[in-house]
């Protein structure tokens, strides 16, 4: 690599894009007038409303069934709060009440103690929903616990004690956070969030530019034909988006802390001597690196896949959507960085955030956010520059094969992984909304109506009208007799392996209390077993493979076998939309997805699929047998000696079975 | 001066078959010659010379430039290549001299070298009003201009000029003629693709005719009438292209 040619393209393109008036404006402009305006503006006007509030004028109605000195001592000390009037409740009070005339209507009543002492309760109505009448109620209460403490002192007289004896208990709260420590908790809280979507919106505002830019404006030929090889060029543009987003995220860090400074110190809050301290605006940076490394490299393959920039825009959102709600994490309570949050992208940097926020981070830590970003970070850097090198990806021309006019000249065409994503998109959506409805009118009803209507029928109905043989392209084709007889070998043990898999996961990041509940209810449905069974083990098994190791593995074809297998299993895990299962899930789709398409027979995951639901159920079922006992331990786990076992005769029959399925393969 | 021998390119198509732009090509081009590269729209032109320019990669044979070859040596070739296409974008926000100076900063041009080039051409193309204007700011014939100069400020032996004058006025495609008929004035070796007949009768030495990816005919405007018996250039096209039976095709085109 010439590291003096990438400087060259390096400097120009800061310099172009410096030189854009649309990202000056967002990358320095927008932050520097964006949060001094927000922060201090709106908690100027927020101050000056509360104290309009507090001035506001005010009409209480007081009923009082008491009548007594000691009432009217109440009625009197009210009155004396300032701007309000306090009004005898008449019988249209209520009638005023809701008519917001009156904004609380307070009753006296009295009862005699067991001590024969004369105690008053009062009753304040009032609508919390309305911001005057909490006002008024907190005024209220103020005034009445004056009252209460004349009250008491009067009867401390009456009894001869002295009235010292009320501050006998006396709290007082020491507050042991530096006040650099309170602006870091609120900062902390928000902060990480604001500056990913910072990091990554000032990256975006250049990379969509860069590449896609360059292809719509019809220069990037001329640059591949000058005197400068690809990888100058990515490296290049590459440094330049990183620079972009880290000059975005400093002026948004000084900008924000300048102002939230001012904001706290308004608020009351001792802000002597707290600032963000230099050390941690350096580790802060650190850590934000490596994020704008990764944003970059992946905006930058974005950019090269896209042909213009409009299409590089549009692929920006899901990037956008996803880290904004990883970056969410930060506003989660009780959620702190651990070695294992360490390492998955975003959610780490907006932990790391929050603790050097609060001075509590460990160097390890940072490092291992750091290390695991970079590592990332190098893929995909590496495939941006795969991508940058392929030329039917940089020079891609309209692809049209998704068009129903390209579709019906050539209907296999419709199997494309675009079609492939829309198609999995609209299923998922209608699981999410059509199925957890049906689900939670009548559980086993809707889990039936799902396997049937959303996973099933929805596919053979678009071959039916595509007219496409469903037989060939679903490979509902009669498997030979060996591997039908290896695949329970396969089934029973995958099934306990990712049950101990589940179990560890379990162990080291408990799922919730509600989660395992509902799990469990599905087991336990009050049904028949063979009724379970049938809509637990056998609608999944051959609804689910139909369209995940029928349907979707046709999309997907293009890619060869492996990623075919890895892509369909990620979309089954993911249509499970369930967070807690997905790896264990993952796993089963690799094993069924290897099944069908290296047998050519769907009848083969369809039998897996079925045992390995079949066999949670009948665990859950038999779990009160005596013979059962050996399998379970006491909280109703799988004994974790069964792995081994399971995972020898899991290798012998996956070995025999790749043996057995490999010529018929061949032969296709 | 450019070799290709057998050069195939070929791009895989939805249904798993494969399309070939450009098949099994061979031709020559020497210095102080030019060659032009004729045929209709979608016959294999742009691909031929985005191989040669080395911005595709040949699915088989090779190419030469100046001696360099296309696949071992791709940056070799670029040093000695020019390329200009018609509808060559520039960076609108660099000033004209800053955009000739980047790329012959990235052909590792001296800064003074640069200069010196950059003052002679801006003399001769009469370019010294804009030589400091914002690219955006400028007409199409000062931006053509622009490009000629960033097209040869590495002084390279070899031009390619891809469908030069296609969207360009008559006055701005005039200066992009001139600027051919200069090259070979200079020694270079010059390669234009064009569809239209009559700027290859003007401009060629020599013709090689291109159909659906395949050469059809090579040589000079004089031999090609010979072979023919045809005096008119298009009517020698279409008889090049009825020899190959694709008469049904050239009906549909507007020749």
């Amino acid at each position: 690599m010439n590291s003096k040619k990438v400087m060259i393209v390096y400097r120009k393109e800061l310099m172009e894009v410096l030189r854009d008036k649309r990202t000056l404006f967002t990358t320095l402009l927008l932050p520097v007038i964006l949060y001094p305006l927000l922060i201090v503006g709106f908690n100027a006007i927020m101050a000056r409303q509360t104290g309009v509030l507090e001035q506001k004028r005010a009409s209480v109605a007081v009923q009082d069934s008491v009548m007594n000195a000691a009432s009217m001592a109440i009625i009197e000390n009210l009155a004396e709060i300032e701007n309000y009037t306090i009004l005898p409740a008449a019988g249209n009070a209520q009638a005023l009440y809701e008519n917001r005339d009156i904004q609380a209507i307070v009753s006296i009543s009295d009862s005699l103690t067991a001590g024969g002492l004369t105690a008053y309760h009062i009753y304040i109505q009032y609508d919390t929903a309305n911001e005057q009448s909490r006002t008024v109620y907190s005024k209220l209460k103020e005034q009445l616990a004056e009252s209460e403490k004349a009250l008491m002192q009067e009867q401390l007289q009456l009894r001869g004690v002295p009235t010292d004896v009320m501050n006998i208990l006396d709290v007082r709260q020491i507050d042991t956070a530096s006040s650099q420590r309170k602006m870091g908790m609120i900062l902390g809280m928000f902060l990480p969030y604001i500056m990913i979507i910072m990091l990554l919106t000032g990256a975006s505002v250049v990379a969509a530019d860069l590449v896609a830019g360059e292809k719509e404006r019809k220069t990037l030929e001329t640059l591949l034909v000058s005197g400068i090889g690809r990888l100058e060029i990515v490296i290049g543009k590459y440094l330049t988006i990183i620079t972009l987003a880290m000059l975005n995220l400093v002026v948004n860090l000084f900008s924000i802390s300048f102002s939230m400074r001012y904001m706290l110190s308004q608020a009351g809050m001792d802000m002597s001597g707290a600032s963000l301290p230099l050390n941690s605006i350096l580790i802060l940076l650190a850590a934000m690196l490596p994020l704008a490394t990764l944003f970059a490299a992946i905006l930058l393959s974005l950019s090269t896949f896209s042909r213009n920039m409009k299409e590089a825009r549009t692929y920006e959102q899901p990037l956008m959507m996803v880290s904004m709600i990883m970056a969410m994490i930060s506003f989660l309570p009780a959620i702190e960085m651990s070695n294992l949050m360490a390492l998955i992208p975003v959610i780490n940097i907006a932990l790391l955030f929050k603790a050097v926020m609060i001075e509590e981070y460990q160097v390890s830590h940072l490092l291992i956010t750091i290390g695991s970003t970079l590592i990332l970070d190098v893929f995909a850097i590496w495939a941006t520059i795969k991508l940058f090198k392929t030329e039917s990806i940089l020079f891609r021309s309209d692809d049209d094969s998704g068009s129903i006019k390209a579709i019906k000249k050539n209907k296999a065409s419709f199997f494309n992984p675009y079609n492939g994503i829309v198609y999995f998109s609209i299923a998922l959506l209608l699981l999410y909304y059509l199925g957890s409805y049906w689900q939670g009118q009548d559980l086993w009803r809707g889990l039936l109506n799902t396997q049937i209507f959303i996973i099933a029928l929805p596919a053979l109905l678009l071959l039916r009208i595509l007219k496409l043989n469903s037989r060939d392209v679903l490979r509902l084709k009669p498997p030979k007799l060996l591997p039908v007889v290896l695949v329970p070998f396969m089934a029973v043990p995958a099934a306990i392996l990712v049950a101990t898999l589940a179990q560890l996961i379990n162990a080291i990041y408990p799922f919730p209390e509600q989660y395992l509940e509902n799990l469990t209810k599905l087991f336990k449905m009050d049904i028949p077993l063979w009724q379970s069974f049938m809509i637990i083990a056998v609608a999944p098994g051959v609804c689910e493979e139909l369209l995940f190791r029928g349907m979707f593995p046709r999309f997907f074809e293009k890619y060869g076998m492996k990623v075919n297998i890895v892509v369909t299993a990620l979309l089954f895990a993911a249509f499970h939309l369930d967070p807690f299962r997905f790896v264990p899930v993952f796993l089963l789709g690799l094993l069924l997805g290897y099944q069908t398409l290296r047998s050519g027979s769907i009848y083969l995951s369809m039998l897996s699929h079925t045992i390995n639901n079949g066999l949670a159920l009948f665990i859950t079922a038999f779990a009160g047998e005596r013979w059962i006992k050996i399998f379970i331990s006491r909280d109703d786990m799988l004994q974790y000696w069964l792995a081994l076992p399971a995972l020898m005769i899991f290798i012998i029959a996956l070995w025999m079975f790749h043996k057995v399925t490999g010529e018929q393969t061949c032969a296709e | 001066m450019i070799r290709v021998q057998n050069l195939v390119k070929e791009f895989p198509k939805k249904d798993g078959s494969k399309f070939y732009a450009v098949n099994d090509a061979s031709f020559t081009a020497n210095d102080g010659e030019i060659v032009c590269l004729l045929g209709v729209n979608g016959a294999g032109k742009t691909t031929t010379m985005r191989v040669l320019s080395t911005v595709f990669q040949p699915s088989s044979g090779t190419a030469e430039i100046q001696g360099w070859d296309i696949i071992t040596h791709p940056h070799k070739v670029r040093e000695n290549l020019g390329f200009l296409s018609g509808d060559t974008g520039l960076y609108n926000r660099l000033r004209v001299h800053e955009f000739i100076r980047y790329f012959g900063r990235l052909y590792s041009i001296s800064d003074s070298e640069i200069t010196r080039r950059m003052d002679e051409m801006a003399e001769l193309l009469d370019m010294k009003d804009f030589m400091d204007k914002k690219i955006e700011f400028l007409s199409t014939g000062m931006k053509q201009k622009v490009s000629i100069v960033r097209s040869i400020i590495h002084d390279p032996p070899v031009m390619i000029f891809d469908e030069p004058t296609s969207g360009l006025d008559i006055l701005t495609a005039r200066n992009i003629v001139a600027f051919i008929r200069s090259c070979k004035e200079r020694g270079k070796c010059v390669l234009f693709s064009t569809h239209i007949m009559r700027e290859a009768e003007r401009l060629a030495d020599r013709v090689v005719m291109i159909h659906k990816g395949r050469i059809l005919a090579d040589g000079s405007l004089e031999a090609l009438r010979e072979t023919t018996g045809q005096t008119d250039l298009d009517d020698i096209f279409i008889h090049y292209v009825n020899q190959s039976d694709l008469e049904t095709e050239v009906q549909a085109h507007e020749f």
